[in-house]
């Protein structure tokens, strides 16, 4: 499970925030003692860090220098701050992301996804069960019948695949859509899924997405 | 200073020299004096009075002409004190003086102002920043407890952020500091942020969102843009019409400049309206139909673009279409900031 480390000192954000990662499936430390050396922070082990940039003591922006001078760990910004010169600055300072706040929390979380893709270099095919999902290609192989999906059915089957046996709702799928400037509305998600349906019922998966009323959609 | 007026301003001296001269006259008369004599002290006495107004004149000439066609040359005439160097004659030096006094004070009132305004541009920023954290809070409270909160909710939490965006850019054009930061950007990572902020409600309302081709790269402030563009995007949503409402965004590569265009197929803005549409506090007939608007949008909007460099026009038929083309210019002060780019 990976460890989210939370830098933020308005107690209810950082409730709110480890409520949401955790239901996201990741550890969360909540910082409490904002004096600490960046050795110390370094000790948690993190495998990424939610860095405000107001915080008591110091400033975030200092701290990531520090940090940065002993610690390749990833490190988002997240700050109330909407000005480009702070981002700027945070991002010469070697953050690996810059969101302001308030944001939506969908986005946060792909965002997060992200980094942890890219660090860890995931090749871009996911098995599922009897099946190989090439992402770029848009691909879906079993044995040797291939399949293509459009690029929203990709986007959307990757999405239920990172979230397998967990309820996605259709707002998620719509942001991730969206947020990979997939502006497409209500009926053609619905238009989508029921392809995605078709088409993984052509590799003998009829029943891999269900539809839990009034909520989403589960991958089993 | 003219000749004609200095010796109009002297008048009373030529009056009184000329009276002392008529009495001197009748003196002499009285005593018999030599005709030679009298001419004599004519000549001498009339040269006196000459020599007396030329050098006086000659003396202020300087001074006062410089201070008037200074004052006329400069664009900022309170710095006129700077070009003039203190006359040596008295009246003009009490004048010298005065307007230096006059001028340490109106300096002094300036930087008080202009402290007091940046002060309240930085509680101002300070009190957003403030204000944020709840409405973050609300956000992830709303999307925790899914059950708690309705998305009706969500929409007023996110039109209390727009407003109070709203007051923060309108804190920062009004500013004479430069808060802003200009580099390369795509505009299809600014047009991605506001779609996204923007999504619930274009969903809701079945407004199409439509982005065609927005490769380009342009230099502005990325943060700045995407306020303009928010802006533009939340008054489509607003005078949207009933069916088949759209927002098409597009941009185009011009040789020596990107236009950006926004346009949407709403209820269109009045051509006796359109001249205004970016005066502050105007709301037009639009604003009168619906709920009210502050008028604000769009004056910040405009400045934002004024201070950015880049050119901002709308043109619409009523209930047809409304479009907004933001120009991005090419011109040599981008050339600069791309080189310091590198």
């Amino acid at each position: 499970m990976k460890k989210i480390l939370i830098i933020e000192d308005e107690k209810v954000i950082c409730i709110e925030l480890a409520n949401l990662l955790n239901q996201a499936g990741y550890e969360t430390i909540i910082l409490q003692d904002f004096a600490m050396s960046v050795e110390d922070i370094i000790e948690y082990q993190a495998d990424l860090i939610l860095l405000d940039i107001n915080i008591p003591v110091t400033n975030g922006e200092i701290l990531l220098a520090n940090l940065r001078k002993k610690s390749n760990v990833p490190v988002i910004m997240v700050t109330s701050r909407n000005n480009e010169i702070d981002e700027v600055l945070s991002m010469s300072y070697g953050a690996d992301d810059y969101i302001t706040k308030p944001y939506n929390p969908t986005i946060l979380l792909l965002r997060i996804n992200s980094i942890f893709k890219r660090l860890e270099n995931i090749s871009d095919t996911i098995i599922y069960k009897d099946l190989v999902v090439y992402m770029q290609k848009g691909i879906i192989k079993k044995g040797e019948q291939e399949i293509t999906l459009t690029k929203n059915e990709m986007i959307i089957l990757n999405y239920l695949l990172t979230h397998q046996n967990k309820i996605v709702t259709r707002d998620e799928l719509m942001t991730d859509l969206w947020n990979n400037d997939e502006y497409i509305n209500d009926n053609a998600l619905t238009v989508n899924i029921s392809r995605l349906r078709t088409k993984l019922k052509e590799v003998g998966h009829a029943k891999a997405i269900e539809t839990r009323k009034g909520i989403g959609y589960i991958l089993s | 200073m003219k000749l004609n007026k200095f010796l109009k301003e002297k008048g009373y001296v030529i009056l009184s020299f000329l009276i002392l001269y008529f009495v001197l006259l009748l003196m002499f008369m009285a005593f018999k004096i030599d005709s030679s004599l009298l001419i004599a002290t004519t000549i001498l006495l009339h040269g006196f009075l000459f020599n007396i107004l030329m050098i006086e004149y000659w003396r202020k000439r300087k001074f006062y002409t410089d201070l008037i066609e200074n004052i006329k040359a400069l664009d900022k005439a309170y710095f006129v004190l700077e070009t003039l160097e203190k006359p040596e004659f008295y009246e003009g030096e009490l004048l010298f003086n005065a307007l230096y006094e006059i001028n340490k004070s109106m300096n002094e009132m300036v930087k008080l102002k202009e402290e007091q305004m940046r002060d309240y541009k930085e509680y101002i920023e300070m009190w957003i920043h403030e204000v944020k954290i709840p409405i973050s809070s609300l956000l992830l409270m709303a999307h925790n407890h899914a059950k708690k909160f309705d998305k009706k909710t969500i929409e007023q939490i996110r039109r209390i952020n727009d407003n109070v965006e709203q007051v923060l850019f309108y804190a920062r054009q009004e500013s004479a500091e430069k808060d802003y930061l200009i580099k390369k950007v795509t505009l299809s990572k600014i047009i991605s942020l506001v779609a996204l902020k923007n999504k619930d409600d274009l969903l809701e309302n079945k407004i199409d969102f439509l982005v065609m081709h927005v490769n380009e790269d342009v230099y502005t402030d990325a943060k700045w843009l995407e306020f303009i563009l928010n802006q533009i995007v939340n008054n489509s949503i607003k005078y949207r019409n009933k069916k088949g409402a759209y927002i098409r965004i597009s941009s185009k590569d011009e040789s020596d400049r990107i236009n950006l265009i926004i346009e949407d197929n709403g209820i269109g803005i009045e051509s006796a309206d359109l001249p205004r549409v970016f005066d502050k506090t105007f709301t037009g007939k639009n604003g009168h139909n619906l709920p009210k608007s502050t008028g604000m949008g769009l004056f910040i909007v405009k400045n934002l673009c004024t201070k950015l460099g880049h050119k901002i026009e709308i043109t619409s038929k009523v209930n047809v279409y409304t479009k907004v083309v933001i120009t991005f210019y090419k011109n040599q002060f981008y050339a600069v900031v791309k080189k310091e780019n590198r």
